[in-house]
């Protein structure tokens, strides 16, 4: 080409942002052991007492019109959740009673007291009750009613508006769908259609778009395929290019972008690493992990520049030996049999990268996370980068219910998450609680 | 991360924000009351307005102006004059939202309801767009809203396509500019707008995109674009027929069960014991509607006026590549050994349509012949064991009875190549200068790729294969974490050059001389991991794919006339990886020995696959009712066995392959002869 290139907006923005998280990887590498150690601490205490004090503030600091307040119960105690700990009971009945005032007397939670029930503060309300767990919680849920609420929501499309005279989207498909899951009211009137309108969203990229006609994008891609698989309708998404698509928005920092070309956000550690996993579990439940996993190099080549492991492949006997052997040393009461071998594959996406990016730029040294370096923390994404990081590091099980090798985790073991249940993001223990509770409900 | 200092929120911030908190709270908690008594005076609305302005988040407060909105409407009547201020207002109050934040969802949600009220003006939405596009291009609201608009007011697509130019030479890394594009001639170029025929533009955006490839290698977007490019050049919309069994002008001799004495023949010879053939359609995409009503066919082979087409995929669904009827050649009287022409002919009337919605609209017909022959019963070569070791003759190379077996090229004719070719062309010519790259020796593969499934040429068909398969093997060095996807495009590219030529195919057939000189083709020991080109090898009746590395069986469905099929030395980790040869009827010889089978657990619990046993429509079973432990145990071996008819079957070394799993197949496929090439019970 004859003319100099020019950087556009884009290119140097990302040239900043890669300036930032290399001299932070840089300052990293040239770092003594010790100090490597302490960089790549998760800061438990320091996460709480951040966590905390934003959920004590919460019902200080209230305004009526706040849309979030139900978004906000979920993040942090999700966030807590995630850390393996809990709030007291206090503090928990105050969240009950709270987002008891936020539900609507028509069914469905609103964004607070009052204010019109919405498809996502619903979402956030009942994910932040089930992570709370118990009788108290799980019944201030009127299912009844909420029934009634979601199949006003439906769109003749087959869709979901997130509200009375709303947008249609599919975040609002996601929300309605999830919610309907765990609290075991799904049926045919939900699902009629609906499988065909997130259909309509995936881009020829491979992702999901908002709403037909959109470029794909990380969230979306998320809520359509949770959606698609929670209504048993997946394999009429093309299931080889969502691969391909969502693996490669892992750029040179390691960490997801949220869509093509776009840069590197702290958040998509859940929002693209969980469809990966999804996919896998879904493909390795099939066996035809080889199949699927044919996520062509469509990113820059710098995308993936050489990681750590060779080897595409799970059923490479001789690495699975390994990792066992290596879990039988390290004494996390992991046993060497075959079953526990046959547990394991080898993540689609870098998980040790991405667990790096979000230890070393995403965390804060006094508690939260954020998007990426000079960015503030907020709630929002510390939930989603805690939850990210939990994927990752559980990324190559199959199952949730085995415990991680010690090499999975990055950083000391004492890192280690809770894992999630996938399709709601809510950690696998209360999940499990959840559905137990709401299916003898039914 | 070290140490970089926070913004410090000074007290006096703090002190004149909970002042400003105080006042907002009252503000707010008046609006409830408006909100809930559902009053919509001036002053109330005024107040809404406030609030938004402040916190465009707000949607209860959208909602509330919509209603209010509605209710000024419905006092006032349809007087224009009266009705504008009204909306004018939202939708000012939306413009001051957007400015706050224009990520709102409630906010860009408003002005789309105000709007589809009728009133709008194209202009003030696209200059209003145009300054929230100059501030974040790739917003993707902005961008939404921007489809919405075009398509509420018809401003036309060319106009659009316009302004993504804009966008584009402005900053080509927008890749929500390339999208929008991408939508865009889509729809112009499917329509035919005036100067969006398919020939001359395509080659003009290869041209546009090459800028910002060539500019930048590693930026995504004009990547992406290219992609979507060369689905576009290399995509037919209608359907067409690639293939057929029988194909035209071949002829086959059918038999009843047992074999044939007669002399080695260099016809198929199809057996069967249920009298019938299986006639297969192999499309170039999924396609539904195959049916009497769109596919006739004349012969004098009675009994088959009402054919049943059923659609061959592992999908519950009614589209599909491959379709297969089954033509009784036995009907009531026996019409001793004759020749029957049999002509089919599909495309004459409409129903056949792609699962994207073409019409299959290029009619057309072939013609073969049938010999139907009385069979001497024999009932010991039924029991003998089939041998992968011996047996085989070479195929004569030479012979032309090969050519009538299979149609080497597709039967694409009609389709305008020539431009499609062209461009193609074109682009390998412009990426051998990109070849250094992962992404560009990528790119380079797949259009060589594209280039050979174009050509009909046989004197320049399959120039590009070595090409190809150097260019995976090198990228399978170079960038091993997606070593598994070149590797598989490798076996994909190894199939296509197989099956390019008879010369080159030949060499891997061969006659299996005991059981009425099988056409048998051998691909063994060629690392394959994937399967490919089947269309081209519908009439191979005995398979040999042992000591390659497949993990499924995956598009051998369509091979219907399989009757032997070795897979031992492979890498197949499941009996679920075998699940298409459930459509395979005629498949009486599977060697699965030393695979993986059983070394890995198939999760049935969670996700997906709830497990299949407890939607039972089988609960009448026999063997389930013998034995559910073994069932639940084996669901996977189960599933697959119970729908095959097979004689001899092999799975020893595989880590399932004990005594129990032995007795269990045996209850399952109680006709089994041959297992683990021992007669059971001996």
């Amino acid at each position: 080409m004859e003319e100099l290139p020019i950087l556009t907006v884009s290119q140097r923005e990302q040239f900043l942002v890669e300036n930032d998280v290399f001299g932070i990887f840089g300052y990293f590498e040239a770092s003594d052991v010790s100090t490597q150690r302490y960089m790549l601490e998760i800061q438990r205490d320091k996460q709480l007492d951040y966590l905390m004090k934003g959920f004590r503030q919460l019902g200080r600091e209230f305004s009526s019109l706040d849309a979030n307040r139900p978004w906000l119960c979920y993040w942090i105690l999700h966030s807590i959740a995630l850390l393996g700990e809990s709030v007291d009971d206090e503090l928990e009945n105050n969240a009950i009673e709270f987002l008891g005032r936020c539900q609507g007397s028509d069914g469905g939670y609103g964004g607070g007291p009052g204010q019109l029930p919405h498809l996502a503060t619903t979402y956030a309300a009942v994910n932040a009750l089930v992570t709370i767990g118990g009788d108290k919680a799980l019944s201030s849920i009127n299912r009844e009613k909420m029934s009634c609420f979601l199949r006003r929501m439906k769109d003749r499309s087959g869709g979901f508006r997130m509200h009375d005279m709303g947008e249609m989207d599919v975040r609002a498909c996601y929300t309605a769908i999830s919610v309907a899951s765990i609290l075991n009211i799904m049926d045919d009137e939900l699902t009629r259609g609906l499988g065909e309108y997130i259909l309509s969203c995936q881009t020829y990229e491979g992702g999901i778009g908002g709403e037909p006609g959109s470029e794909a994008h990380g969230g979306n891609t998320y809520c359509g395929l949770a959606t698609m698989i929670l209504i048993n309708e997946v394999d009429s998404l093309n299931l080889d290019s969502l691969m391909n698509w969502a693996v490669h928005r892992q750029g040179v920092e390691m960490g997801f972008q949220g869509r093509t070309n776009k840069l590197v956000d702290g958040c998509y550690t859940f929002w693209q690493a969980a469809p990966c996993v999804l996919l896998q579990r879904f493909y390795s439940a099939h066996d035809l992990v080889h199949h699927g996993s044919s996520h062509i190099s469509q990113g820059t080549d710098k995308d993936h520049e050489d990681h750590h492991d060779p080897e595409d492949s799970d059923d490479d006997d001789d690495s699975d030996e390994e990792d066992s052997d290596e879990g039988s040393v390290n004494g996390h009461g992991v046993h060497h049999t075959s079953t526990y071998i046959n547990r394991r594959m080898q993540p689609v996406f870098d998980s040790l990268g991405l667990q790096r990016y979000v230890l070393l730029c995403s965390k804060m040294p006094d508690g939260g996370f954020r998007d990426k370096p000079r960015k503030p923390r907020d709630f929002y994404h510390t939930c989603y980068c805690l939850s990210g990081l939990s994927v990752a590091q559980h990324a190559w099980l199959k199952d949730e219910d085995t415990p991680p090798l010690t090499r999975d985790v990055l950083g000391s073991y004492s890192n280690l998450l809770e894992p999630v249940d996938l399709l709601h993001n809510v950690v696998i223990d209360r999940y499990n609680e959840a559905i137990e509770y709401f299916f003898k409900a039914a | 991360m070290h140490g970089r200092p926070r913004k410090a929120s000074k007290p006096e911030d703090e002190a004149a924000s909970a002042a400003k908190a105080v006042k907002l709270r009252s503000l707010q908690s008046q609006f409830m009351t408006y909100h809930h008594e559902k009053i919509y005076t001036k002053e109330a609305i005024e107040l809404s307005t406030k609030l938004l302005e402040i916190n465009p988040e707000a949607y209860t407060a959208w909602n509330y102006r919509k209603l209010a909105v509605e209710d000024s409407l419905s006092r006032i009547g349809p007087d224009p004059n009266l009705v504008k201020p009204i909306l004018d207002e939202e939708l000012r109050v939306v413009e001051n939202a957007l400015k706050q934040n224009f990520k709102s969802y409630g906010a860009w949600h408003h002005r789309k309801w105000v709007l589809s009220k009728g009133h709008s003006s194209t202009g003030n939405e696209l200059k209003l767009l145009d300054k929230f596009q100059k501030l974040d291009s790739r917003n993707f609201h902005a961008w939404n809203y921007r489809r919405f608009v075009v398509e509420l007011t018809n401003r036309s697509e060319q106009d659009e396509l316009q302004y993504t130019d804009d966008m584009i030479n402005n900053n080509f890394s927008n890749y929500s500019a390339w999208h929008n594009r991408s939508v865009l001639l889509s729809s112009l170029l499917a329509n035919r707008a005036d100067g969006f025929m398919p020939e001359k533009r395509i080659p003009d955006e290869f041209e546009i995109v090459h800028q910002a490839i060539f500019t930048d290698p590693d930026d995504q977007s004009g990547w992406f674009y290219h992609l979507w490019l060369l689905d576009q050049t290399v995509n037919v919309e209608s359907p067409l027929l690639t293939s057929s069994w029988p194909s035209h002008g071949s002829s086959v001799i059918l038999s009843g069960a047992g074999c044939l004495n007669g002399p080695p023949s260099n016809v198929t010879t199809f057996c069967s014991e249920t009298g019938s053939f299986p006639l297969i359609l192999y499309f170039d995409q999924a396609v539904g509607g195959v049916s009497p009503l769109t596919v006739t066919i004349d012969s004098e082979l009675k009994g088959n006026e009402n054919l049943v087409w059923e659609p061959i995929s592992n999908k519950s669904s009614q589209v599909s590549c491959v379709w297969v009827a089954r033509l009784k050649y036995f009907s009531s009287q026996p019409c001793g050994s004759k020749d029957h022409k049999v002509k089919v002919r599909l495309g004459n009337s409409p129903g056949i349509v792609s699962s994207r919605g073409y019409n299959f609209s290029a009619p057309y017909e072939f013609v073969f012949t049938v010999h139907v022959q009385d069979t001497a019963e024999d009932s010991h070569s039924q029991e003998s064991i089939v041998s992968w070791t011996d047996g085989f003759e070479l195929w004569d190379a030479q012979s032309k009875d090969l050519n009538s077996l299979f149609t080497l090229d597709q039967l694409n004719n009609g389709i305008d190549l020539k431009w499609r070719q062209a461009a193609i062309d074109s682009e390998i010519e412009c990426f051998r200068l990109l070849a250094d790259s992962k992404i560009g020796k990528l790119t380079l593969a797949r259009l060589l790729m594209a280039s050979e499934a174009m050509t009909l040429d046989a004197a320049v068909k399959g120039v590009y294969y070595e090409e190809i398969l150097q260019l995976y093997n090198d990228l399978m060095a170079l960038d091993s974490s997606h070593h598994q996807y070149y590797k598989n495009e490798h076996s994909v590219a190894f199939l296509h050059k197989v099956t390019s030529s008879s010369e080159s195919l030949s060499r891997h057939l061969f006659r299996y001389r005991d059981m009425n000189n099988l056409v048998c083709l051998r691909l063994n020991k060629l690392s394959l991991s994937r399967i490919a080109s089947v269309e081209k090898l519908l009439f191979v009746q005995m398979l040999d794919l042992s000591h390659n590395e497949l993990h499924s069986t995956e598009g051998l469905e369509a091979m219907q006339l399989l009757s032997c099929l070795n897979l031992s030395h492979n890498r197949i980790r499941s009996f679920s990886a075998l699940d298409s040869l459930r459509h395979v009827k005629q498949l009486k010889v599977l060697d699965v020995s030393h695979n993986h089978i059983g070394k890995h657990s198939v999760d049935t619990t969670r996700y997906l696959c709830s497990s299949p046993l407890s939607n039972s429509d089988w609960s009448q079973d026999g063997v389930r009712g013998q034995n559910p432990g073994l069932v639940t145990k084996y669901w996977d071996a189960y599933f697959v066995l119970r729908d095959l008819n097979l004689k001899q079957l092999d799975i020893a070394g595989n880590e399932i392959a004990d005594d129990e799993f032995s007795s269990f197949v045996l209850q399952v496929v109680p006709k089994l002869v041959w297992l683990n090439g021992q007669k059971p019970g001996n």
